[in-house]
């Protein structure tokens, strides 16, 4: 039985490391900030994890407190890579060797809407 | 036989977790805008986070993922509250 946990903790920690190991790479090769974010999400979401899973196999650790952190972990990750790339567009940092940007024309589709919308409303006018 | 193998795995992996912060570190000192400094100050966050983990497992001692526990907590709540602040320029 120690066998195994231990086999499981190993593999684990082997992968989570290569995980890790992939998106420092990325982030220090990959060209723009939401390429690079596109990186960095795999840390937080398959290199801490995994190396979480080997130590619910293999630490006296209790399961509920490892998998409450698992699942902080597979929450968190998401919403912070969410908020980070909004907050890149909405701050205006280009997108590198983009073709087209459908967010802004849907802004300005409801920008216009929003416009047409006041005027139609408005008692005064 | 397997308890030696996976020391030697745990602390490879805890040698080459130190070099990624460094790197990430490197990054942030030298970054080309604000968001990629703060990418890279949540990615020292989520490898101090595997240093926790991976002591923790070298250690034989459970404390360090309560630690760990705390950090995320914090570290998300921080870099969230940077992200709105850098597009709003308010916090609230």
């Amino acid at each position: 039985m120690d066998l195994v946990l231990q086999l499981i903790a190993i593999l684990a920690v082997v992968s989570g490391t290569m995980f890790s190991a992939l998106g420092v790479l990325g982030y220090i090769r990959l060209p723009d900030v939401y390429a690079r974010l596109h990186a960095t999400g795999k840390v937080g979401v398959f290199g801490v994890v995994l190396l979480l899973v080997a130590a619910v196999a293999w630490t006296p650790l209790g399961l509920g407190k490892g998998f409450v952190l698992i699942a902080l972990l597979l929450i968190a990750g998401p919403v912070t890579s969410h908020a980070l790339a909004s907050a890149a567009y909405r701050i205006g940092i280009p997108v590198k060797g983009a073709l087209r940007d459908d967010l802004a024309r849907d802004i300005e589709r409801a920008k216009d809407d929003m416009k047409n919308l006041q005027q139609n409303t408005d008692p005064s006018g | 036989m397997m308890a030696t193998i996976l020391n030697v795995v745990l602390y490879l992996a805890l040698i080459f977790h130190i070099v990624f912060i460094g790197i990430a570190l490197w990054r942030v000192w030298r970054g080309q805008n604000v968001i990629d400094r703060l990418i890279g100050f949540d990615l020292t966050g989520m490898l101090t986070l595997a240093i926790l983990v991976l002591v923790s497992l070298i250690e034989q001692n459970s404390i360090y993922v309560d630690v760990a526990l705390g950090l995320a907590a914090l570290g998300f709540i921080s870099t969230i509250a940077l992200a709105k602040y850098i597009a709003d320029e308010q916090m609230f």
